[in-house]
């Protein structure tokens, strides 16, 4: 398993447009992927999971890939992260 | 067979009837014996709204398909339907059912979170629950988005959000039982240019999906299966219009100037990001009112900060640098705003709305601020405050954009430095200190509709006085003096975007008057811009200080016909 924390820049939160980019990246990929936030476990394949967790700006997330391609899928998640969505 | 209605917006429409219906559906609790055929039903009625949604993606572009694949993406999403199949599964309940309760609980976790922009969210799920029971129960739902052309609509009565989803290109008419001349759907049809027909009882049963039917957006008259005699006589009338459109078209990207070289403005009122392309097709010269009321009427929840932005910057930009004003919340009076909670008042019109609610609840009005002045970077915005009725309430309004500018600052967000502050002259009062006012803000622009009724003391929608109000009382025309002189005495802009600025009877006057900028529904411009350059500013001002000795609106009406016969 590939983990990684870091802090959501993005201002507005994990809105739709955001958590819908990160469900799509995520489902490209074979492994389970998690965000865990405030000790809770978010589906990050799933839209849904990630907006109704209503992550604010500034909160500390934790990437966690768990399969075959757990790195691919990290490393892109990470990149659209630190790109705070193309905001 | 012909019916009749009110005709409330001008022209001919030939076309077949679809009828829309919107009754709320009610669904049962029941159980079935057979859970596998219920739940291939029900993946059967997701797998059809995904494939049209996916469609929508396909055809759409920048924001709205950023919108729809979001959309799109909760429909595809297993977590919104665990629910629904369990239910399905294991306590045996219908798809229709199932789907309802399902869905509910999802809608329930967002409407419950503490974020007004998730809590929007719900109604996006609330729109696939709609849609899904829909399918299940085959019935037909409208698509408005995607009309066959020339489509008739019927309806009871079309919301905003009816009309802001529907494609203008493919309709020929509007038919409706309820609403009245100034009523949303009628100014949406003027403004479109579509003619439309309403008060007309029982259209909804009358008229059946797919009848060929003829209207007369003016006498009201509707044709069922018209005789070759009726459409001959309503061609004649079309051609009529559309020759006097013909006439207007040369007026196009004209100067808005007298015979003697005295230019003014024209620019439009539009009511939401779409109109801009009528704006734009009539070769206005800018917008001087959009009302931003569209925002807060189509939703929901609060509208976020980001939507309002996106909504604004696209207009802005559309516009090129042509001047753009948005006038901020004006609400309370006769249009209600559901979330805002406002109480029932005696006196709306006299109560709590406009920027008196704005300044009470500084929190939204930061948020529509913000976004306003976000959007400033992205072309020529200037930001207009409604119902001001004293200095306190213009001082007050300014201090609390200054605020907003400072918080934009410290997060070094761009916005246009120099955006001009200006207010609606719509109350009495203002009028009367309008050169104090003129000294505290950088434009005025009249709204003559209830500077009207708060003259005269006659509401609007009361038909048993309508006869009291008028334009062409003598005391309004004082009114509207004292705001252009109290303008200019300052070196201020004076404009007018109440529906007597494209009165062609008025606007000989108002050029006299010395009034800067008309601002009107994009399909009067140029119809008002012919009326200008007929007139001779120097007889316009003999005019005006003619009318102002005037004691009846009896007499300044016929003086004012007299003139436009004469030179027009």
């Amino acid at each position: 398993m590939k983990t990684e924390k870091i802090i959501l820049k993005n201002e507005t939160g994990l809105h739709a447009r955001p958590a819908s980019e990160i469900a799509k990246i995520a489902s490209k990929y074979q492994c389970t992927i998690n965000l865990i936030v405030n000790d809770k476990t978010i589906n990050a394949k799933s839209i849904l999971n990630i907006m109704a967790a209503g992550i604010k700006s500034s909160t500390e997330i934790e990437i966690q890939c768990d399969g075959t391609d757990e790195e691919a899928a990290l490393a892109e998640l990470l990149q659209a992260f630190n790109n705070n969505f193309g905001e | 067979m012909m019916i009749k209605g009110k005709g409330i917006s001008k022209g001919i429409g030939f076309g077949n009837v679809v009828v829309i219906k919107n009754q709320e559906i009610k669904i049962q609790e029941t159980t079935v014996e057979n859970t596998e055929d219920e739940l291939e039903r029900f993946k059967k009625a997701l797998q059809e709204i995904t494939t049209e949604t996916a469609e929508i993606v396909n055809n759409s572009s920048g924001t709205e398909k950023e919108i729809m694949t979001a959309y799109l993406m909760i429909m595809q999403d297993p977590s919104l339907i665990t629910e629904t199949e369990d239910l399905i599964k294991n306590s045996k309940y219908s798809a229709e059912y199932a789907t309802e309760v399902g869905l509910n609980s999802v809608i329930q976790i967002f409407e419950n979170m503490n974020d007004e922009y998730m809590a929007g969210r719900a109604r996006d799920i609330v729109d696939i629950k709609n849609r899904l029971i829909a399918k299940l129960l085959k019935e037909e739902r409208v698509d408005l988005s995607n009309l066959k052309p020339n489509t008739i609509i019927v309806a009871k009565e079309l919301t905003t959000s009816d009309t802001a989803k529907l494609n203008f290109k493919n309709v020929s008419g509007i038919i409706t039982e309820i609403g009245g001349t100034n009523s949303h759907t009628s100014i949406m049809a003027r403004t479109h240019s579509l003619p439309a027909i309403t008060k007309v009882e029982n259209a909804t049963e009358i008229l059946k999906n797919n009848d060929y039917i003829a209207i007369d957006g003016e006498s009201g008259e509707i044709y069922i299966n018209p005789t070759e005699e009726e459409k001959n006589k309503l061609l004649e009338i079309q051609k009529t219009i559309s020759e006097e459109k013909n006439e207007l078209e040369k007026y196009k990207n004209m100067e808005s100037k007298t015979k003697d070289g005295y230019k003014v403005e024209l620019v439009s009122n539009i009511g939401t990001p779409k109109d801009v392309e009528l704006v734009i097709e009539n070769t206005s010269e800018g917008i001087g009112l959009l009302r931003s009321e569209f925002l807060y009427m189509d939703s929901e929840s609060m509208p976020t900060e980001e939507e309002q932005f996106n909504a604004y910057k696209e207009v802005a930009e559309k516009m090129e640098g042509k001047p753009v004003i948005i006038r901020t919340l004006d609400v309370g009076g006769d249009k209600e705003i559901k979330y805002l909670n406002m109480e029932k008042e005696a006196n709306p019109f006299l109560g709590y709305r406009a920027i008196r609610l704005c300044l009470d609840n500084v929190d939204f009005f930061k948020t529509q601020l913000r976004a306003l002045l976000r959007a400033s970077a992205f072309g020529n915005i200037a930001i207009m405050f409604p119902m001001i009725s004293s200095i306190e309430e213009l001082k007050k309004a300014k201090e609390i954009v200054e605020e907003c500018k400072k918080e934009l600052d410290e997060k070094n967000i761009a916005y246009k430095k120099d955006i001009k502050t200006g207010i609606m002259i719509e109350i009495p009062s203002a009028a009367i200190i309008a050169d104090k006012l003129a000294k505290e803000c950088d434009f005025f622009s009249i709204g003559t509709n209830d500077l009207i009724q708060y003259t005269v003391a006659v509401e609007r929608g009361n038909e048993k006085i309508s006869k009291l109000y008028t334009k062409y009382h003598p005391a309004v025309i004082k009114l509207v003096k004292s705001a252009i002189d109290g303008a200019h005495k300052a070196g201020i802009f004076c404009g007018m975007c109440g529906e007597a600025a494209s009165d062609k009877l008025l606007i000989p006057l108002l050029i006299g008057l010395g009034l800067d900028e008309f601002s009107m529904n994009s399909n009067k411009i140029l119809q008002s811009r012919k009326t200008i350059s007929k007139l001779n500013k120097k007889e316009c001002e003999e005019l005006a200080s003619q009318i102002l000795e005037m004691a009846s609106a009896t007499e300044v009406e016929e003086k004012l016909k007299e003139f436009i016969e004469k030179n027009v």
